[in-house]
């Protein structure tokens, strides 16, 4: 699979009052082509500023982006991707359809049957002409995704896509979501809602402070937890011989509840279950939250930036 | 090339729904339709001070509004984050820039059309049809046009990088000085007992600030003794002039806008 994004050491420095600072810090993401990826942190963690350097809306101080195997910034391949902004605001005199009249035309794209199907895919046909300013907060956001694929990209950037929705527009934007992933579309949805990301994407990468804390496949970051192991007739003095391992337990009327880290031998410990003639209920392997993972993680970097630069202090 | 006209008729689109344009517009309308009013009180001999107030109407209020409309361009499109969507789009910088400056010309020419309409109902009621007079009349606002033109390109440089407020004294600023002092120091540069720095001042002065009087003809109407050589002649160098200048603010505006972080 081809690389869609890739950024090697990626680093924008602003400079402050009080001092410079790395907003991105050596980020090097990598998202494949037909991947959901989700740029996870928390609010000003620097996803935004990543997402204006892969654009070339701002420039990098330091470090690489490519975007579609091209530079980052490069015209042509902007004919190919898309961009919904953070709480993006259009010309408010414009009516629906002239939103998408407008953005069309600056790929020179003037197809009024287009303009109707994407008005219809986001459930706007009926408000096509109303203006901007008299649109619900969830439907500037339809009426954003629909622009977005005005061009039909392979690569959107979906900044914030669910950012102050209400329950309903929230799930209509998600699920507008799911179907890029069935189109073939790769989507980069930089987010701090969980549960969105949990649900739609592939990959994350956890960014806190500019600094790439995580990255991989939901399913091996959430994976790596502990395994419940749960067994009936266990004897009494089973218990005490698990003393050595890491490992929570109940004993109670002969059933054992273990909760069990998964670096340790899970199976030493079923077969000596086994061989003290228990009878095992159930070996679950417990997926970790991605909210346990995210706080985790978000703190973890938190400890170690305070200590660098206490560091750089002396 | 579509990307541009997209752009310059989405920016006229909105300037002629921005409130504070449409009330400085409406203001400088009623006073010209009422000056002439004013006119039937006065002596005859005072027409033609009634008229160059009229124009001087239409200059006052287009500069304005060419400085208004130009000075939040920029900034606004940043604030808004609409020039994110845009720029994300096979849209070059230069592209974005040149649209938004053609898009005020064509505001400042529709807006100028209307009170210069309303100038030549006014004056046509006041001294009936006169095709020769009106002729003579159209001839300043077209020159104004020209100056409006030059200093909203003025105030979109500046809007690749200063601020609204301060743009508006900038732009403001330069406007007067170009429309004022500029012949007082060409005159400075022309007189050989003139001091050596006083003429390294004027020629600085010269070069940097573009000389908006050129485009004030408005003075011949009032004293149509002043015959000017070669009229035509003169209309085209102005012109001329206007555009090498307006060209000149685009490409830096440009150079600047490009390496600009928005
Ligand atoms: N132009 C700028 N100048 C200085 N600091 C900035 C600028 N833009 C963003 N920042 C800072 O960079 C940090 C990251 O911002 P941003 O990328 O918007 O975060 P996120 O999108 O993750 O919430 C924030 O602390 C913000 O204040
Ligand atoms: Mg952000």
């Amino acid at each position: 699979m081809a690389a869609a994004i890739e950024t090697k050491s990626l680093t924008k420095t602003y400079k402050l009052r009080n001092g410079k600072v790395n907003v991105v810090d050596k980020l090097d993401l990598y998202v494949e082509e037909g991947e959901i990826f989700g740029f996870l942190g928390p609010n000003g963690a620097g996803k935004t500023t990543t997402i204006k350097m892969l654009l070339g809306i701002i420039y990098p101080t330091s470090g690489e982006a490519k975007v579609l195997g091209k530079e980052a910034g490069d015209i042509n391949t902007h004919r190919i991707i898309s961009y919904l902004p953070e709480k993006p605001y259009y010309y408010e005199y414009m009516t629906g359809m002239e939103i998408l009249k407008f953005y069309g035309s600056l790929f020179g794209i003037n197809d009024p049957a287009k303009f109707q199907s994407l008005l219809e895919r986001v459930n706007l046909a009926g408000d096509a002409g109303k203006p901007i300013s008299a649109y619900s907060k969830g439907m500037q956001q339809r009426i954003g995704l629909a622009q977005s694929l005005l061009n039909d990209p392979r690569l959107l950037f979906l900044d914030e896509p669910t950012g102050g929705l209400d329950p309903i527009a929230h799930i209509e934007i998600r699920d507008l979501i799911l179907q890029f992933r069935e189109e073939g579309k790769t989507v980069f949805i930089s987010s701090h809602a969980l549960s969105d990301v949990e649900r739609i994407c592939d990959r994350v990468a956890i960014i806190n402070k500019g600094v790439i804390a995580r990255q991989g496949k939901l399913d091996e970051l959430l994976r790596g937890g502990r395994i419940e192991v749960i067994a009936d007739q266990v004897p009494a003095d089973f218990p005490a011989k698990l003393k050595d391992l890491k490992v929570t337990s109940s004993y109670n009327n002969a059933r054992l509840i273990l909760d069990i880290d998964e670096e340790e031998d899970v199976n030493g410990v079923l077969d000596s279950l086994r061989s003290a003639k228990a009878h095992i209920v159930s070996v679950i392997p417990r997926r970790k939250k991605l909210e346990d993972l995210f706080l985790e993680t978000v703190k973890n970097v938190s400890e170690k930036r305070t200590t660098t630069m206490s560091g750089a202090a002396q | 090339m579509k990307q541009i006209w997209s752009i310059a008729a989405t920016t006229l689109g909105e300037a002629i729904r921005r409130r504070v344009l449409l009330v400085i517009l409406l203001v400088g309308v009623v006073f010209i339709a009422i000056a002439p009013g004013l006119g039937v009180l006065s002596a005859r001999s005072e027409t033609t001070v009634l008229r160059s107030m009229l124009l001087g109407i239409i200059q006052m209020t287009s500069a304005v509004i060419a400085v208004v409309l130009t000075v939040y361009m920029i900034p606004n499109e940043i604030e808004r984050r609409t020039i994110y969507t845009i720029l994300s789009k096979p849209v070059q910088r230069w592209q974005f820039l040149l649209g938004k400056y053609f898009g005020a010309v064509l505001s400042l020419a529709v807006m100028m059309a209307l009170m210069t309409g309303v100038l030549c109902i006014a004056y046509w009621i006041q001294q009936g049809y006169n095709a020769q007079g009106l002729q003579d009349l159209l001839k300043a606002p077209v020159m104004f046009f020209v100056q409006m033109c030059l200093l909203a390109a003025i105030g979109l440089f500046f809007s690749t990088f200063v601020s609204p407020l301060v743009n508006f004294f900038l732009s403001g600023g330069l406007y007067l000085l170009g429309s004022t002092f500029s012949l007082l120091f060409q005159d400075m540069l022309a007189n050989p007992n003139a001091p050596g720095v006083a003429k390294m001042i004027a020629t600085v002065v010269n070069v940097i600030v573009p000389n908006f009087a050129y485009y004030n003809i408005q003075n011949p109407i009032i004293n149509p003794q002043v015959v000017i050589q070669d009229e035509f002649q003169n209309y085209v160098k102005i012109m001329a002039y206007g555009v090498a200048y307006i060209g000149a603010l685009l490409v830096a505006g440009i150079l600047i806008f490009d390496r600009r972080e928005v």
